[in-house]
This record gives structure tokens, sequence and C-alpha cells, in this order.
């Protein structure tokens, strides 16, 4: 009979007595009492080894008073997860995408930058990426010619190639089918292929995808014009005539508002009301000749995507080239087009304003809960500086089916900007910064894509020889009732 | 000149008096050669005594003024006559007259002798042998250096030296007794008499003398730095002056000088300071009987050499500064303050990003005992969410988290085990791995009787899987690095001349056998790894993990100089592609801290070379430079810019072992312009340089929370979102900017930058060498070596404690280090300092002192664990 201290974490139990006749595995029963460790997982060490449930006594040699040591808890075994967590690594690329926070930028093939950059801004709008995905539908009609047919399968392909890829996209394909669909695109000089105007390129694109998309629609129901419902504004015009008096009311819907720029415009705002104003010569009947008209017009529906031109260019006889307006023209992350509406769209946005004002409000009273469950993945910080937006962004996704109860409130937030840099339109270099669902800002400069903060892109205002905004878009920022 | 007039208290400034003294002398010139004896004696007797007076007077100036402006007046009359005077001594028959003469010629030959003539001592060895002292400082200070050159010139003639040496001895009692300790020990060096000083040391200057000789045993060459520390020892003994003579028996690693201390003092409170200081080295000691008779005083000093109250100590200054509260990564990466691009704002995690947190995490938290990640409490979360953090790391990621534990709870034993215990029942291998390696992190530095390391590895060090295995093995490795532990050795050793067993476990087997016998040149183990290294397959010899095979083999010689040579002639019959690697690693390790400076000379030609293919032995040689010139302040500043030259001119294998050599040299201490260099560094083209500038910035960094390389890390943060290699670096980098909490230091060198711990270098080297091959080592599956920095990290405190080991708090001065070495008086050893109340942290190059009269420290270096007795002398004073 010994009788031994063990010591087991921080407790020491001292004269505990060790039966030498019987196997060290009823000093580990004792153990167990002791410690509540059941035997199997006790581990008791002598002097650099390990006592073995069979061991001898004798040959172990311990002594009388020695201190041993024991290992072991009853805790729980360590078990594995039964579903292991998804690594970055172990991903395919295509959902590597959505790790990296943003898509894949474009291989500029040769002075492409203006449709790099327009396509960059384009992709960012889902409805039209899932419009474009069920294009083309079962029977198509014959009112699309083949070249028009071809962008927009091209353009739906080269979308979902951004998706799906972290590396650069080379967008040869669909370069070949606006070449072929608009051979203005495919003028050379000195053997190369021209820089082209970024805004023709997006005002064509939009264009073809919308015959496309109309027409495809068309078996259907006629209101399903997705890019118009888009990007459409229906504008309504006074045209008034000082001389006669005359005045008339027209419609037209136009796909982007112009900002015009001149001596006086400073800011986004006072550009679009010139944009809004023109004067234009035209034959009048009471006068029986042509006399200056002033036309007036207002928004009358807005788009969910607002489109904003700066006219920066213009023709210039002398150098036979577009000129550049460098004029520093400031425009703010959100945009209110209420003062350029017409009073019939007022009275319809009223209640919504109403609505996305409480909304707000109650939001910056009780904002934390309700941002971190509307968004996990959001940074935190920007989810604070950025709360409206980022739940309008993410509930208009998740509420595409249900347009209906969607309602505009005539507030726009900042999410792609187009920029030139350069002298002349046909020259330079475009790139596109596009806000991600995540609400970073990435500058997509063809093959890269470069994160940026916020507040520079409000520097992109002119003024100098830095990038330029030349097209901005805004998107709506609706309640639902 | 009024001043001057006073200070001599004689007039012959006035040009009337100095023309009657000259003509005086002149006259007494004359005489000298009358043939008249008693006339010349007296002529003699007066000459000799108005210099002599003169002489005084002038000696008067010079303490006064301390330069010497102009040359006393007899002797500048007496000058045009110096060579009347030899001729005519020359003709003098042998009498005391002629004697006289001798002595008067001795201290004219001081200004008239021309170089290398050493006329003074050859008339001073003719002379009357009076008073050595009498004709002042300066021409004692001359004689002492015609002696050496004397001296060195006899001893190769082999000519005696008996009469010499008559003259050192008066000569050394002179300074000895005259506040000029450093010129009596310069001489005795010349002459290589070292041990007459130990006669004349007495109890008012055995301090300064012993530091003067500490400090320039650094700049001595071969066995002369043991002699010259041998005797600082023996003189530390004689005065009692236990802790020093301690610090001098480790750093000659002599053993039996420290038991020789244990036996001579009998001052169990003093002996408990010794086992402080002897834990704090890191060595294994045992006490027997004869040290300490009493068993129960002996088992509580053998307890703290095992270090076991490392973890409360460690405690006691986080709970005192505050910082018990523990850091999850984030707060580390404070990623809140980089604007725009914070950390990837994805949602899927990244197997390499959680990796890095696992060791920022265990890095930050370690010897806390917790964490947020992997000591969560069980009953917080059914889940056990320490279980969920151990199963976000993906493979061989696991068996880092599962050891990162051992880090948390480093140094704590009983806790670590417990802990720990949980993994050894999982059903991966890796998690098992990772327990394995967890065990030996926590017993790392700290040694228990029950000896629970190897009881609970030594199993595992056999099984099938290797990662297992090599869990086991590098657990086995820490646990017991410098224990010399000869049931490691009989366990390990058989593995490296198994065929079945796979490189990795041969490399990392060699690696353990090397920090267990770090620095015992044993030649057993060495052999095994020769053999090892030689069994190696052509294609098995260009991987990077057979470099840990040469790096094991140095460190059995670490720091053991000559004692490497037959080795490395051994390792010249290598295969070629491993040769001249094992040759620099070999040599590196070997004068490791021995501020060599013909070795590092030796590194820097090696790195002149031109390769022309893919040779890798200049990696070891940069870390060598580093390795060696490390020892000491002046040499360390020099090799920084001598790499700074590498950096320019070198090829792309040189540039990237460079940011580590500055990481190494500048370990735990931030230098502003170091830290620049690597700031510069990480921004380089090439990836493998930035990698190695940025783990660096983190060692130079380490464990001081320093501000600006946070700063400059969060910045490459961002600079390097994308690419998770450079960012993965970016984060271990903060981590160890942060490595506990800004409690702890990599430095191997402690007790006022005396002593260097032989594993602390080793870990530092090993990790070092490993990042000389980032991608195939830590960016690939064996990042685990980063927990190789364990053996390095020791808490920067000091901490007080009484008589019953009792933490005390008591005001302390904390200020940068002065040296005052070879100053007369009693110097300030601090400057600009701060006082604060103990336990406090000490930054490097920062000395303590008490700033009460209360009690008398039992250890003169306050550093660590310091033992506080109370003052009988002390009287509260209202």
């Amino acid at each position: 009979m010994l009788t031994v201290s063990v010591k087991w974490q921080k407790e020491l139990f001292s004269n505990v007595e060790i039966d030498t006749s019987q196997t060290p595995y009823v000093f580990k029963c004792q153990l167990y009492d002791l410690t509540g460790v059941p035997p199997e997982r006790q581990k008791i060490m002598v002097k650099g080894g390990l006592l073995k449930d069979d061991a001898d006594w004798s040959t172990v040699g311990v002594k009388q008073g020695q201190k041993l040591m024991m290992m072991g808890t009853a805790d729980e075994i360590v078990k594995a997860p039964e579903k292991g967590p998804l690594f970055a690594e172990d991903l395919p690329e295509e959902e590597l995408v959505v790790n990296v926070g943003h898509s894949a930028g474009l291989i500029n093939l040769g002075n492409t930058c203006y449709m790099n950059s327009t396509i960059q801004c384009l992709h960012l709008v889902p409805e039209l990426k899932s419009a474009l995905i069920k294009y083309p539908p079962p029977v198509r009609s014959n009112a699309v010619d083949q070249s028009s047919h071809l962008l927009a399968v091209t353009t739906r392909d080269l979308f979902n190639e951004l998706d799906r890829n972290v590396k650069p996209v080379a967008p040869m394909r669909f370069l070949s089918a606006l070449r072929s669909k608009y051979p203005q695109f495919a003028q050379l000089q000195n053997g190369l292929y021209m820089q082209q105007d970024a805004e023709e390129c997006w005002s064509q694109l939009l264009f073809t995808l919308s015959s496309c998309l109309k027409s495809s629609g068309s078996s259907e129901d006629a209101a399903a014009d997705t890019v118009k419902r888009l990007f459409g504004i229906d504008l309504v015009s006074r045209v008034h005539c000082a001389e006669s008096g005359e005045e008339s009311t027209e419609t037209e819907s136009v796909y982007s508002l112009k900002c015009h720029i001149s001596q006086e415009v400073n800011h986004l705002h006072e550009g679009l009301r010139h944009g809004l104003k023109s004067e234009l010569e035209k034959a009048s009947p009471s006068l029986g000749r042509s006399a200056i008209y002033v036309k007036d017009s207002r928004i009358n529906d807005l788009p969910r995507y607002l489109t904003i031109q700066f006219v920066r260019f213009f023709w210039k006889r002398e150098t036979n080239q577009k000129a550049k307006i460098l004029r520093k023209v400031n425009y703010p992350l959100e945009l209110d087009v209420l003062d350029f509406c017409s009073d019939d769209l007022r009275k319809r946005l009223e209640v919504p304003r109403k609505i996305l004002r409480d909304e707000e409000g109650k939001k910056f009273g009780l904002k934390t809960k309700q941002n971190s469950s509307a968004s996990t993945d959001i940074d935190v910080k920007m989810s604070d500086a950025e709360g409206p937006s980022n739940v309008s962004g993410n509930s208009s996704e998740s509420a595409a089916g249900e347009e209906k109860e969607k309602h505009l409130t005539g507030i726009y937030d900042l999410v792609a900007v187009l920029t030139h840099k350069g002298r002349s339109a046909d020259s330079g270099h475009y790139v596109a910064w596009v806000k991600q669902e995540n609400g970073k800002w990435i500058q997509f400069d063809d093959d890269n894509p470069i994160l940026q903060r916020e507040e520079d892109i409000t520097k992109l205002s002119g003024g100098g020889d830095w990038h330029m905004a030349y097209i901005c878009m805004y998107k709506a920022r609706d309640v639902s009732i | 000149m009024p001043h001057e007039q006073n200070i001599l208290g004689l007039n012959f400034t006035n040009s009337e008096e100095d023309l009657a003294l000259k003509q005086q002398l002149e006259l007494y010139v004359e005489r000298v050669q009358d043939s008249d004896p008693g006339l010349q004696k007296v002529a003699l007797e007066s000459m000799r005594s108005c210099t002599f007076e003169l002489v005084e007077a002038w000696q008067e100036i010079r303490t006064s003024t301390s330069s010497m402006t102009s040359v006393p007046k007899p002797l500048k009359f007496l000058r045009p006559h110096y060579g009347t005077l030899q001729t005519h001594y020359e003709k003098m028959a042998e009498s005391d007259l002629k004697k006289l003469l001798a002595d008067i010629l001795s201290v004219l030959a001081l200004t008239m002798s021309p170089e290398g003539e050493r006329a003074s001592l050859k008339y001073r060895l003719l002379g009357s042998d009076g008073d050595i002292g009498s004709w002042g400082h300066e021409y004692v200070r001359n004689l002492a250096g015609e002696i050496s050159q004397e001296y060195a010139k006899r001893q190769s003639e082999e000519a005696p030296i008996d009469d010499l040496m008559e003259l050192v001895v008066q000569i050394v009692a002179f300074h000895m007794k005259h506040n000029a300790e450093p010129e009596a020990v310069d001489l005795l060096m010349e002459v290589e008499d070292l041990d007459l000083l130990v006669e004349h040391v007495d109890s008012a200057n055995y301090k300064r003398t012993c530091l003067y000789l500490t400090s320039s045993a650094k700049y001595l060459p071969g066995p002369d730095d043991m002699l010259v520390l041998d005797i600082a020892h023996t003189i530390y003994m004689k005065f009692e002056e236990y802790p020093r003579a301690l610090q001098i028996a480790l750093y000659l690693d002599n053993m039996q000088y420290v038991k020789q201390l244990f036996t001579t003092c009998n001052d169990i409170q003093k002996k408990r300071q010794f086992c402080f200081i002897l834990a704090r080295q890191g060595i294994t000691f045992e006490l027997d009987e004869e040290m300490c008779a009493e068993d129960e005083e002996r088992e509580a000093l053998q307890e703290i050499i095992n270090n076991t109250k490392l973890s409360e100590g460690y405690l006691t200054l986080a709970r005192d500064i505050e910082v018990m509260e523990p850091k999850s990564p984030e707060d580390i990466y404070k990623a809140h303050l980089i604007d725009g691009r914070g950390s990837g704002g994805g949602t899927v995690d990244s197997a390499r990003q959680n990796l890095a947190a696992t060791f920022v995490n265990a890095f930050v938290n370690a010897g806390f005992g917790q964490d947020k990640l992997m000591t969560v409490p069980s009953e917080a979360s059914s889940g056990s969410s320490s279980t969920s953090w151990l199963f976000k790391n993906k493979e061989h990621g696991k068996a880092s988290a599962a050891a990162s534990l051992g880090m948390i709870l480093l140094w704590d034993v009983d806790s670590g085990l417990a802990q720990l215990d949980k993994y050894f029942h999982s059903t991966d291998t890796h998690v098992i791995s990772g327990a394995l390696l967890g065990v030996g992190i926590v017993n790392c530095g700290v040694k228990n009787d029950c000896d629970p390391a190897l009881a609970l590895l030594a199993e595992y060090v056999d099984k099938e899987d290797s990662s297992t295995r090599i869990g086991a093995i590098m657990g086995l490795g820490l646990a017991y690095a410098g224990s010399q532990n000869e049931q490691i050795r009989s366990k390990l050793m058989p593995l490296l001349g198994d065929g079945k067993s796979s490189l990795d476990v041969i490399a990392f087997t060699a690696i353990s056998l090397g920090l267990v016998y770090v620095g015992s040149c044993n030649e057993e183990v060495a052999q095994a790894i020769i053999f090892a290294l030689m069994d190696r397959s052509e294609a098995e010899m260009g991987e990077p993990l057979t470099r840990f095979l040469s790096l094991g083999l140095g460190l059995l010689y670490l720091g053991k100089q000559e004692s490497v040579e037959a080795t490395a002639e051994v390792s010249k019959t290598f295969n070629e592609k491993i040769r001249k690697h094992c040759d620099m690693t070999l040599l590196s390790c070997a004068y490791a801290g021995t501020g060599n400076v013909l070795k590092v000379q030796h590194f820097l030609g090696q790195c002149a070379q031109h390769l022309e293919k893919g040779e890798t032995f200049q990696g070891p040689a940069v870390l060598g430079i580093a390795m060696v010139a490390m020892a000491e302040e002046l040499g360390l500043d020099m090799a920084i810019r001598s790499l700074e030259h590498l950096l320019q001119y070198g090829e792309q294998n040189i540039r990237k072992a460079v940011p580590l050599a500055l990481g190494l040299l500048c370990i735990s201490n931030p230098k502003v312009n170091v830290m620049d260099t690597l700031s510069r560094l990480s921004h380089d083209a090439d990836t493998e340089v930035a990698m190695a500038a940025i783990i660096s910035l983190g060692l130079i960094g380490a464990g001081t929370n320093n501000a600006r390389i946070a700063g400059m890390l969060r910045n490459l943060s961002s600079y390097y979102y994308k690419d998770a290699s450079l960012l993965f670096c970016v984060r271990i980098a903060q981590g160890l900017v942060h490595l506990g909490k800004g409690l702890m230091t990599l430095s191997p060198y402690h007790s006022e930058r005396f002593l260097m711990s032989p594993t602390a270098l080793a870990g530092l080297v090993t990790l070092l060498h490993a990042c000389l091959d980032m991608k195939a080592i830590i960016l690939g599956k064996y990042h685990y070596v980063l927990y190789f920095l364990v053996l390095a990290m020791q808490p920067r405190m000091l901490l007080t404690v009484d008589e019953n080991l009792k933490p005390l708090s008591v005001p302390v001065r904390v200020g940068q280090a002065v040296d005052v070495v070879g100053q007369a008086g009693r110097p300030k050893t601090i400057t600009g300092f701060q006082t604060h109340s103990t336990p406090v942290l000490l930054s490097a190059g920062d000395r303590a002192e008490l700033a009460t009269e209360k009690y008398i420290p039992l250890s003169p270096i306050l550093e660590g664990f310091v033992i506080l007795k109370e003052n009988p002398d002390y009287r509260e004073d209202n």
C-alpha cells in the first residue's frame, strides 16, 4: 500500500492510496470518484511516462509520497461540425466573385474603353440582367433583325461572364456584334480602331436592347418594355411661342436627361433646368412663318434608373472634332428631381415621399437592429452612413417580382459614374465607377477593378484634367406601400 | 595670466623669474657634468627637487583644468640639455647619482624621446626605483604604454620580463588607488597577467573594475575574453557580489561556477534570487543536497528554476496594467481606421485569413489564459464556440488553431493540459497534431517534475500519420529546448535514420534535436543529423525543408565558436547542393552572439560572390551577419549599415534575407532608421523581399505596441488587400507587434543586454531560416513554424517581490540606460527617467533603479523577478 498525491488541474489530492496488488485501472477508478473523469479519459503521468491500465506497479516505480500528475477532463469531446465551413480558397471561380465583392474587369481590345465602361455601368442594373436572361423568348418575332438579336444575346452572355469571373474578361463576341450592328464603331484611323463616344455607345446599346426586349415581350403584354420601364423618362413639354401666343403640349420619352453646361452652371440642378428648357425655331401656323418657340419640359414619369448625361462635348468646326467643356459641375450622391416634375407627377409622389421620410426618421432613431438583420454582409461602417440606400437596394432586389407595390419617390442615389479623361470625345480614356451591392465603389479601369472611397466619387466633377463625369446613373429610392 | 599664477603658486610666469630659473637649471646641468661628485650630487638633488616640485605643480594644473595647456617650465628649460645629460649619463660611473640622473632623464624622455625608443622606460629601469606616482599621472601612463610595447618585444625575443613585471605591479597599484581602473586593466591585459588585479581591487573600486572587464570582454578575441570574465568572476566572488558572479558564470556557460555559488552562499533569499536569474536564462539546472541541504527549501528553489512562477508573475503584471480583457484579431487589425478599403467584405470565410486570425489571436493573447476565439467558456453556447473556431480552419490550419490554445495558456501547464485534453480525443489527425504541439508550447520554458510533455507526446512520435508525428516532435523540441534530455534523444534519434520517415518528419526531428541539445556540441546527435543529411536523395537536397537539417546541426554548436570546426570539415563532403548552405549555417550558428568581426567579414565576402545557378547559401550568410553582430551595440550599428549596402548591390537571394537580418538585429527594439528601411522594402517590387520586410516589421516591433509600426501595417493591409499571401504576412506582423498585448519581448538578450538565452536565439533563428523560403514553408502547410517564436517570448517586466515571494509594489525610476563604463565616481546610470511603481514594463535599452531607500534589491539588475529585502538602516524621515 502506497500513498501518493495526485495533481489534477489546479487541485491537489494528497494521500491517495494505491493498492499495489491491483492493476492501475483500479487506481484510476479511485481517481474517477475524486475527479469525475472516467478512467479511459485519464492520463496519469509518472516521471515522463504514462500509466498504462494493465501495468505492473512494481515496474512503474512509484515511490511513497510521490507526486503524480493527472490530465483529463469530463468535457465533451471535440467533434467536427456536420457541415464544415466553406472557404474562399475552395470555391470555384464563379463563386469567388461574391467573396471578392465586385465583378470582373474587361480587357481593352484596342480603344474599347468607351464600350467597357458602358458595359460596366449597365451591368450593375440587376433588372436588366434578369430581363436578358429570359432572352430570347421561345417564340421569336421577326421584328428584330439578326444583328440586333446577336447584340442582345452577346450582351446577355457578357453579363453572365462578368458575374462568373474574377479574372478580366475579353468581350470579343460582344464587340464584333456591336460593330456589325453599328458600323460606326468599327471606324479605323491609321489602321487602328478609333476611340468612340461612350454616350453614343450607351444610347445605341440601350436602343437595341429596348427593341429586342420589347419585341420579345410583345407576345405577352405591350407594357413589358423592360428597358423603357427601367430607363425611360416621360417628358411633358409645353411649347410656347411668345410672338404668337400659341401654346401646345407634347409628350416624349427619352432615355436620359441632359445636363447642359454653360457659364452659369455650377451644379447638376442648374444644368438639368437648362436642359429641360430649349428654344426651337419652327413654322408657326398662325404667323405663317418660322418663329421662336420655347419648349419647357417637365418630367411626367420617372424611371427606376435615372441616367443623366453631361453635355460636355460639342462639335467644334475649327478643329473638326467633338471638343470638351472642362467646367466643373458638381453632382450630389443623392438627387431629388421633384423640382423637374410635372404637377401630376408631384401629386403621385406625395404619399410615397411622406412614407419614405417617416421610414428614414425611424431608422435614424433606431437604426442599429434593422441594419444588421437586413444586410449581414455589408460592412458596418457603410451601413451606418448609407443605411437607407442599402436597404432600398436590397429590398428592390428581393421584391423584383412584386413591382406593383413599389412606388418611386423622386429621390435617387448615385450608383454609377462614367467618366472621361482627355480633351475630346474621340480621344482620351473612359472609365466606369460603379457602386457594388455591398456598398463599395469600384473603379473599373478596363481590366483593373480598383476599390475607391465614396468621397472620391464626387470629386469627378471636372474642372481639371482628372477623370470627369460624363454620364451619371442614379437609382431610385422607392418605398413599398 | 593671474589665474595660472594662482594655481601654480609659483611666480615663474613672469619672464624675469623664468630667466632666473632657466639660468639656474643651466647651471645645474653644467655642474652635473662637473667632475666633483659632491657638486654633482647637490646639482642633481636640487634639479630633481626643482623638477619634482614643478611637475607636481603641473599635475595640479592638469587635474584642475584637465587639459595640458603648456609644458611645465623646468621640463621646457631642460629640454635643450636632454642630449647633454644623456651623453653625460653614459659616461658616469655606477652610483646613486647615476640613478638620480636616470630618474630625471626618464621624466625628460617623456617628451623628448622619439616614438618607439621607450627611453622613459629604459631610464626608469635604470633609475632609483622610487615612488612611481611622484612624477604624476602622465608619466605613469606613458610608462605603461612603453611597458606594453616592450613586453610585446620581449615576448617575441623570449627575453625575461621580471623587471617589467615589478614595474607593472607598481603601476597597477598606483592606478587602482587613483580611480584609473581602466588603465590598470589595460596594462595588465597587455602584459597578460590579469591575476594581479585581484590583489589590488578593494570594495571601493571592484565594481568599476569588473564593469570595465566585462564590457571590454566583448571586444577581445579568442580565449582572452573568457580569461577576462573569469577574473571578473573571481573578483565578484571575492566581494560577495553573487548575482553578478552568477551572470558571468552563465555567460561563460560554466555550471561548475553556478554550483560553487550555491554552495558558498548561505542566504536563502539570495539563493532564491539566483534561481530567478537561472530561470530567466532558461537553462536546465538541478539542485542537489550539497547546494541546498533542506529538502523542502530545495524543492521550492527548484520550482523557481523550473519557471513555475512565470505565469503567475506575468498575470500579476497584466492585472496591474489592466490588460486582462481578451482581444480579438479585429481589435488588432483596427479596420475602421483604414478609410475606404477595409478588409475584404466577402461573406465566405477565407481559410488563409482565418489562419492569420488564429495566429494573431494566439500571439496577442499569449499567456493570458483567455481569448475570444479558442477559450470561450463551453456553457456559453452549447455548440462550444472554441470548437467552431477550430473548424473554421482548413486541414493543416486546424493544427495551428489547436496549438494556439497552448499559446494562450502559455506557461500555465495545469490549465493548459486540462484545456488541450479535449483535442486528444478528436478523430481529426490535424487536431491531434495541434494538440500535441500545444502541449509542447504550454511547457515551453517551464519544467515539471512529472514531465507531462514527454509522457504525452512520446507515444505519438512513432505514429503513422506524418502530421501527427511532426506535432509531437516539434512539441518535444519546444518543451525540452536546451534541456539535453537523454530520453528525448533516444526517442528522436532513431527517426533520423529511419528510411520510411518522410522528409518533413526528418527535418522537424533535426530541428527538435537541435533545440534540445542547443549549444551542447553533442557528437552523437551531430552524427545522426549528418548521416540523415547524407542519406537524402538528389531530389530531396533541393527541397526547402532539407535546410532544416543543416540548421538543426548548426543549433548544436550555437555560440560555441571553434568547437564547430570538425563538423564543418565533415560538411564539406556533402552533396554540392547543400554543401555551402550547410557551411554557412554552421558557421553563423557557431559564432552567433560573439560579435566576431572576422566572421562578419567572412559572411560579407560570401555575399559579394556572384552566383551562377540556384545556390541558396547567401541567405544564411546574410542572417549570419546579424547573428554574429547582434552581440553588442557598436557592431550592431555597423552591421545595419553593411546590410544597407547589400540591399543596394546584392542579388535577389541576398535582398530577401536582408530584411530578416535587420529584424533579428533590432528584435523587439524598433529603431527608427531600421523601421524606415523596412517600410520602404515592404513595398518592394519583389514579393519575397516585401514579405520578409513585413514579417521583420513585426519582429522589430514585437511586443512593443509601437504605434508607428501598427500604422504602417494597417496601411499595408489596405495596400495588399488583394494579395492573400502578403496580407497573411501583414496580419502575422500585426499580431507580433501586439505580442502579449505589448507585455512581451522577443529579444534573446536580457540582464542589461549582457546575457543571451541560447534557446531564445535558437527559436528566432529557426523561424528566420523558415522565412528564407516563405512560399514553401510559412505560406505552405508548415505555418506552425511560427510557434518557434515561443522560445524567445518573455515578459519584459520588472516584478518586485518580498521575501515571501509575494508581489510588492515599490516606486522605481525607469529610464534610458547610460553607458558608464570607464567613468570615475558614481555617474548616473539612467537618463530621462520616470517614476512608476512596480510591476513595470521595461522597453529595449531601459534600466530601472529603486526610488526608495526602504528596500534593498537582491539583484543589482532590476529585471524580471527581483526579491527586495527591507533596509535595516532605513529611517522614515518626515
